[in-house]
């Protein structure tokens, strides 16, 4: 049972949204509830149209897709509030997604009418045709005196409002339930038959075809070709299934797949009407089984993994070689997390095999810098590192030899220093040595044992992921992420290891003072209680919870609440919550690593026109430079932010051409949908996106000026490649997006977490990006594999020695 | 000659709340000056910890004591009134209470035949909250229904069974306003 939460109120940390917390918490176990912030939207106009269009359209579908709303208002003026009231307006303006949904309504006051007055307001206003919800009535579940009524963990104090309470909530289920057969009861008629539709996917177009019976959806086949391998596959699989076997299109979208999820269902409305039939109607069917309450499914095992990305599997993968049993709990329906998303290439020197390849210019350059720089400037731990390495790289350059250079202390000094940050105040932080030192005295035997376990790496590329400063990434054959991902996941599934996903873990189960395993919730509703000896925690950062990035910044200037990301929509912080809820030391939070050029809308990097750095021409909402576009991604982030993020990366047909995201099928794509701006001139350009033509053609002219001349006296920018001065020209929109969270669980070089007096958590362990205290304020591009597959081992084998131990 | 507010109760760039406040201050003209105010000008209502009101909020509010009384145009969305309309009146009762014994009278038009009736009644509610408290005629209203066609091209109702209803209402409105002085 799914249900949104809204709370009607203008202020964040009002009774009303204490009250709606508390449902969602309270009933856990009877529905999940997902409470949605109304107050990320403006007040309603009709006549402009926002930019929060899609907002809109995406709340709209959340609560399209959910079995039940419940509303919690609060009183002002004898009625709701306007930010209430706004919110029910857009949800009726051009969307109508209350139409037919049950809706269950709650509210508070600080005066003893508990909102009376509002609550009956709110009756009429849903009852209104544009909004035409279904309203359980009686039920009035009025809380006054509001500022009195909650304890210090803001649970209701008084037991017999709490059984009201309850007994209204069950009311609302039995109600949805009987909502469901009203909705159900209209018939359909199709013109039998093969239907072909092109829904929109994640990747562009995708071709289906779609085959009716009189009255019956027959066959749904998909042209999966143009789709994310790994990501999407769920969403082939489940969503057809459950159309023909409901003969709905009232389907949960596969969290993580959205996008792909919608384009099926879409195109099968498309098809439906094509028949002759009526999409809405089958919109409105009820969805193809719920089950409410039921008992809890209780399973043991030796360890248990929390998160089913590279670190979780490496994990489990271990422990299943040491000869345990091992269960993976994944929480959303597909394993892989943000691993699936990687570039693939991961850092390990292999110095042996790095030497066949030649140097190239500039690296020499690089290597000569070490020797000039200021050894009282590294920390005490690693300068006897940075002496080696000094002399093995003057060893390198007098040997004359022309080959690639590499060490493990290359490797060790370019993760310290790179990681090394100060932030905004004045905390410096740089990379725990004894866990830096792991990494990369492991580097090269994590990959090897990725090799045995089925991953086929490129021996003919030594590659430089983004931001790895160096060529030492080892590149898997395989599509990037999936490579590693389908490899663990199939050695698993073959030594016995269970991966139970759709589970999000909610809670540690602690007897007896000490942790026993975990406590979730699966796809149907149902608890999972997982006993076990040893619990590993792998669930990823936090990359995708803008507040609780908000809450720990100490690095950027500003957050925006509408930061996009490039991450899973899982990374929500759960594994630090869970190792909070023990008392677990947290290291290096406050430090996060942006993407600067990414799609504003989705934090995806491969959108628009991405060419190298030498082309890149960056100018902000006033049509003006303000950045060397070569600068790092740190730099380039914080000065987007200090021009209210949002900037163009302008490009004109010969730079178009350097792109190595795209080709011109897509192109023409987003131009039309209005992700991507093309112009014949530049006048018209600025135009299109709204800034000044003559104080964008002036910065255009300055730039062309200074590739000229090869010097910008403006920002330094030293590195040029192409002129902006062959129409068509293009703009593509980038604001920087949310990427890697550096800070996390402390964790000592045996995985085990640590609480805050420095003390092990016994049977607790904690590995990849939920773990702080190795990328310290920045991780290397390619590092961040390295780092899960060596520490996800460590953790996994530790996790299994736990039980040897007792 | 008496001084009133005129608030048009949405921000729609199109209104034809507005088109009847504008109508009115023609029409009435020898009677009262109606300045005309646009909800536009306001911020969301974010109840701010300080409870003090943004600029625009006093402003307006000073006019309204200064005024002898206040004409809302309102029309109806969903049953009630425009969040814009409710979040200018949550300024009002939260900070200045500019409405405190007020004489308000209170119009609205809408596209439909029933011409805002509701949002009219959850209006009158609003204005008697403790915190606004202002002076509503009581058993008065005026309804324009099929707004969209009630206006000639020089912006004048053209029904003229409800131009006397309104001539009627608002003679009396001022007889109220002087009155409640
Ligand atoms: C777009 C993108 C590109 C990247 N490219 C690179 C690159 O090229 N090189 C590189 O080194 N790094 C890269 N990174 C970073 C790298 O992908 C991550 O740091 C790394 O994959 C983290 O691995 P992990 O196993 O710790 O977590 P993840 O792979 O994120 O896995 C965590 C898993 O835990 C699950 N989970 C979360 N909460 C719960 C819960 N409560 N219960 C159960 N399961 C839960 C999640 O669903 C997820 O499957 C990239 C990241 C992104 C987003
Ligand atoms: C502008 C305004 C008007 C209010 N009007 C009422 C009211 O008519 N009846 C009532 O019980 N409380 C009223 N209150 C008090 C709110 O109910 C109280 O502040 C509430 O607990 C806080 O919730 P909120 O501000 O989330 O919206 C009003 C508060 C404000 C700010």
């Amino acid at each position: 049972m799914k249900l949104i939460g809204i709370s009607g109120t203008n202020v964040g940390d009002s009774a009303t949204t204490l009250l709606l917390n508390f449902v969602k918490k309270e009933f856990s176990n009877l529905a999940e509830i997902e409470i949605i912030d109304i107050r990320q939207l403006p007040l309603f106009n009709e006549s402009i149209e926002i930019g929060e269009g899609r907002l809109v359209q995406d709340i709209s579908q959340k609560i399209t897709e959910a079995d039940g709303v419940i509303i919690s208002t609060s009183e002002h003026n004898r009625s709701i509030p306007s930010a209430l009231n706004s919110f029910i307006e857009w949800m009726s303006f051009k969307e109508h997604p209350f139409n037919n949904k049950p809706v269950m309504i709650i509210g508070t006051s600080i005066r003893i009418q508990g909102s009376s007055s509002a609550q009956l307001h709110l009756r009429q206003i849903l009852d209104s045709p544009g909004v035409d919800a279904w309203v359980l009535s009686g039920n009035e579940f009025l809380l006054g005196s509001s500022g009195s009524a909650f304890d210090e963990q803001n649970n209701l104090k008084d037991a017999s409002t709490i059984k009201f309470l309850r007994s209204c909530f069950k009311n609302f289920l039995h109600f949805i339930q009987a909502a469901k057969f009203l909705n159900a009861s209209e018939e359909v008629h199709f013109e039998p038959g093969e239907y072909q539709v092109s829904a929109i996917g994640h990747n562009g177009k995708l071709p289906m075809t779609i085959t009716v019976s009189k009255k019956r959806i027959e066959k749904i086949e998909i042209d999966t070709k143009n789709e994310t391998e790994g990501i999407a596959d769920t969403v082939f699989q489940r969503i057809p299934e459950q159309i023909v076997s409901g003969q709905t299109l009232n389907i949960d979208v596969i969290s993580g797949a959205s996008v792909t999820s919608h384009g099926v269902i879409d195109g099968v409305a498309e098809a439906i009407d094509l028949a002759g039939g009526d999409s809405a109607v089958l919109k409105r069917r009820p969805k193809p089984q719920n089950i409410v309450e039921q008992e809890s499914l209780e399973l043991a095992t030796d360890v248990v993994v929390v998160g089913g990305g590279g670190a979780g599997l490496s994990a489990a993968a271990c422990a299943l070689k040491a000869k345990r049993q091992v269960i993976v709990v994944e929480k959303f329906p597909a394993v892989g997390g943000n691993t699936i998303r990687t570039g693939g290439p991961m850092n390990a020197a292999d110095p042996d095999w790095q030497g066949t390849f030649a140097a190239l210019p500039g690296e020499k350059a690089t290597l000569e810098e070490v020797l000039s720089q200021d050894e009282d400037k590294i920390d005490e731990e690693y300068k006897n590192d940075f002496k080696k390495l000094k002399k093995q790289i003057e060893n390198y350059l007098q040997s004359g030899n022309n080959k690639l250079f590499d060490s493990i202390l290359w490797h060790r000094i370019q993760t310290y220093l790179g990681g090394k940050r100060t932030d905004l105040n004045g905390n410096e932080i740089h990379g725990q040595y004894e866990l830096v030192k792991i990494l990369t005295n492991k580097a090269l035997e994590s990959v090897k044992w990725l090799e045995d376990i089925g991953v086929e790496f490129d021996p003919n590329e030594v590659s430089m992921p983004v931001g790895a400063k160096w060529r030492r990434g080892h590149k898997p054959l395989k599509s990037q992420g999936y490579a590693y991902i389908s490899a663990l996941e199939n050695f698993i599934n073959n030594q016995g290891g269970k991966i139970l996903t759709d589970t999000p873990v909610q809670e540690l189960l602690i007897e007896d003072g000490t942790i026993k395993g975990v406590v979730g919730h699966n796809f149907e509703g149902r608890q999972v209680i997982i006993h076990a000896k040893s619990v590993v925690l792998a669930s990823g950062g936090f990359g995708a919870n803008t507040k609780m990035i908000q809450k720990y910044n100490t690095y950027w200037t500003k957050i925006d609440d509408g930061i996009a990301t490039s991450n899973s929509p899982a990374i929500m912080g759960d594994g630090i919550k869970l190792g909070e809820s023990v008392d677990a030391a947290l290291v290096g939070m406050g430090f996060t690593q942006m993407m600067p050029v990414s799609d504003p809308v989705t934090g995806e990097l491969f959108t628009g026109l991405q060419v190298p750095p030498a082309n890149y021409v960056i100018v902000n909402k006033e049509g003006k430079r303000f950045v060397d576009e070569y600068e790092s991604r740190d730099v380039l982030t914080q000065a987007a932010i200090d021009n209210g993020s949002l900037f163009y990366l302008i490009a004109d047909d010969k730079i178009k051409e350097t792109a190595y995201n795209t080709n011109q099928q897509k192109i023409d794509e987003q131009v039309a949908a209005g992700t991507l701006y093309r112009a014949d001139s530049l006048t018209e350009l600025a135009q299109q996106i709204g800034i000044e033509p003559d104080v964008f053609v002036d910065t255009i002219d300055k730039y062309n000026s200074y590739v000229d001349a090869g010097y910008d006296p403006e920002f330094g920018k030293e590195v040029f490649d192409l002129k902006v001065q062959v129409a068509p020209f293009y703009a593509t929109p980038r604001k920087p997006a949310m990427h890697h969270t550096m800070g996390g669980l402390k964790i000592d070089k045996n995985a085990h977490v640590l609480n805050k007096n420095g003390v092990i958590i016994d049977n607790l362990y904690a590995a990849g990006e939920v773990a702080g205290g190795i990328h310290a304020g920045n991780r290397l591009g390619g590092n961040s594999l390295t780092d899960i597959f060596t520490f996800g081992r460590i953790a996994g084998t530790m996790a299994a020695n736990n039980i040897n131990d007792k | 000659m008496i001084n009133l507010i005129g608030i048009v109760g949405t921000g729609a760039v199109e209104s034809t709340n507005r088109k009847l406040l504008q109508y009115m201050k023609e029409r009435f003209s020898v009677q009262a000056t109606i300045e005309i105010c646009e909800l536009t000008d306001f911020p969301f209502f974010n109840k701010p910890v300080s409870k003090t009101a943004p600029e625009t909020i006093n402003r307006i509010s000073e006019k309204i004591i200064a005024a002898n009384g206040v004409v809302i145009s309102t029309p109806e969305y969903d049953h009630t009134i425009p969040a814009a309309l409710a979040s200018l009146l949550e300024w009002f009762a939260y900070t200045t209470q500019p409405l405190k014994d007020k004489p308000i009278m209170i119009t609205g038009a809408s596209y439909g035949t029933l011409g805002t009736s509701r949002a009219q009644s959850h209006l009158r509610q609003i204005l008697n909250a403790p915190e606004l408290s202002g002076l509503l005629m009581p058993g008065r209203e005026y309804l324009l229904g099929g707004s969209l066609q009630a206006f000639n091209d020089k912006g004048e109702l053209m029904n003229s069974a409800k131009k006397e209803e309104l001539d009627k209402y608002f003679e009396d409105f001022v007889r109220f306003v002087v009155k409640n002085q």
